[in-house]
């Protein structure tokens, strides 16, 4: 084994740890290999070493999908992180358990972890796991995955050099449930202006849903510490789906038709009673498009290497989900602005991602065969 | 005189009186003739036989520019109205008076009125002019002039027949002091999504001037009585002037920099998943392009006939500001939903364009130079 190979693991062993890539046929909001199994055969840096998952049907095409021997499939992760002491572990389960596995996989001495989203349910089982990961040294890269999409990261740079000049608002059009979805709504919200969210205000989609601990479609209007107004509609959203919008005060970035292009605008010389002009120019095409999962490899590695902190942290997961409450909370206090950090860490929201999840999908649908 | 021609006088006679369309160079906001003066000079419904301005400099510049004799032109408006017996008056002075002179002309007996916005200064002068307009059969329109603009008009027309699927949101990116030119947003949002506003969130420029009177910039966040949800900011805008944005379950459409273009988008089949993509199609380009200010007379002289309110009345400019002070009492108490109408009619704005109105603009630069 060469040096640079890691010894990498995949827990849950369905759609997002196995065969997520096979349902996408076109680019922009994904770019191949994206999901966890196809990126760690794929990835120079990783050898896929072992799965784990309860339900024997899912170990057994995993296995045979990736081309491992069924020693290598465990039904109890606990087991698997004892036996094959793997160097990444990939979180690919059901929400539910994310937090727990997460810290025993840490316990049992991993270097990296590369989390689905969202990365908790509660703000304590986030707090519990950045806490540790910070205390053990272990890098957690949370799959809000637009962080590793070369658009974005190109969109990121831009706004970093000045080329927007100040950036004055952010809005996003994403249908979402806001932890399931929204998570990804609201990370690439702070991702692309920079900034943190200092208080909110929300409305979901009703006041039934906004009482309770389920996953909720809501609207919400975001205070940015470096100034920036953000607005995101999680509601539907019809004709404009998944886009997003920067608007500084010299240029203009979106993303639109969930990442299938992006425009881009400067402020120029003209128009009316000359004050100026948007303009449209050519969004620099990057010099070439990577692989999303690789890149979070990539970024992994680096930050085993260096300390450093992956470019979506468990903190920034952590985040993510906290805007999301506060807004539910803003909701709940007949339309309060809230301050973050939310006081009140028991706080949660039962991802929709894990609805019915004491059966997966895939074994839903082999029994109904 | 033939029988279809209105006799029409025009108080103040500075710039929206008389010389706002010297300064326009370029269509899409503005389609010309669009201030007063040039209107009625342009209409076959009208013909303009007076003006009224305390300062007789505005007086002889408009009389020469208009072909009007020294005769036709009053330092009084209560003597014009006395003396002329309008039936279409123009009130183009500073906001700081409207309301008293709105009433001063209803009650002289003029059958319409063509108002510059804002409306009023406070909801109590509001009420009032609504209520006599009401009671003595007056049309008021006030010039929220993107209703009588042929892009607005026909963007309406699209979401009227249901081009768009249901509306789900409108924003507006729209630098603006909230009475001044924030009716022109506010209004243009109300008529493009056809709905009343029920509760808004707020967030001012700064905790200052949301406790003062003064115009001012904000953001804010607006629930519609038809389901839509409208999102303004009013605070800068940079490389995004002046946009709205109508979003439906089937389409879309987009006015951009200040009018100059407006793109129009439908849902068609394909994309990820097979779930849609949102096309752009042409907009469909109007068969004339009227003028903005002949729109308003010919609809006040369809009121005049029939009795109807007009497309934007006293009523739109009424919820206008009504809305702005909603989105300044929201910040006021510290960030929460404020429920439409409000309860305390003594509330105002001091609209930014009454600022040094001791004097009008023209008349301090003539004496300066």
């Amino acid at each position: 084994m060469p040096d640079k190979t890691y010894r990498a693991a995949v827990i849950g062993l369905g759609r997002m740890g196995s065969t997520f890539d096979d349902e996408i046929k076109q680019g922009g909001q994904f770019f191949m290999p994206y999901c966890h199994a196809p990126t760690y055969v794929a990835s120079p840096h990783t050898e896929l070493v072992a799965g784990a998952d309860p339900h024997a049907e899912q170990g057994a095409i995993f296995a045979e999908r990736w081309g491992l021997e069924s020693g290598q499939i465990y039904a109890d992760y606990r087991e698997m992180l004892e036996a094959e002491r793997p160097d990444f572990v990939s979180l690919c389960t059901t929400a539910r358990h994310r937090s727990a596995i997460l810290q025993d996989a840490v316990n049992a001495g991993v270097k990296a972890i590369w989390a689905e989203k969202p990365f908790t349910l509660s703000l304590a089982e986030a707090d519990a796991a950045v806490d540790l990961c910070s205390r053990k040294n272990v890098a957690v890269a949370v799959n809000c995955s637009r962080r590793y999409n070369v658009f974005f990261t190109e969109a990121r740079r831009m706004i970093e050099e000045g080329e927007l000049g100040e950036i004055l608002q952010i809005t996003a059009y994403a249908q979402c449930n806001l932890s399931s979805n929204g998570s990804h709504a609201i990370d690439t919200m702070r991702y692309l202006v920079g900034g943190n969210v200092e208080w909110v205000f929300g409305e979901m989609e009703s006041d039934e849903k906004a009482a309770g601990d389920e996953d909720l479609m809501g609207n919400g209007y975001l205070a940015f510490d470096n100034g920036v107004r953000g607005f995101l509609r999680g509601t539907p959203t019809g004709a404009a789906p998944w886009e997003f919008d920067v608007i500084g005060t010299e240029g203009r970035i979106r993303s639109l038709a969930q990442g299938m292009e992006t425009q881009y605008y400067r402020w120029v010389p003209g128009g009316l009673l000359d004050e100026g002009l948007p303009a449209r120019a050519p969004f620099p095409l990057p010099t070439n498009i990577p692989s999303m999962g690789l890149a979070i490899i990539e970024d992994l590695v680096h930050c085993i290497n260096n300390g450093t902190q992956p470019r979506c942290s468990g903190e920034d997961g952590r985040k993510a989900l906290e805007i999301a409450i506060a807004m539910r909370e803003s909701h709940r206090q007949r339309g309060r602005r809230i301050d973050l950090p939310l006081k009140d860490r028991s706080l949660r929201m039962l991802s929709s991602g894990i609805a019915n999840d004491s059966v997966p999908a895939r074994i839903r649908r082999l029994g109904d065969q």
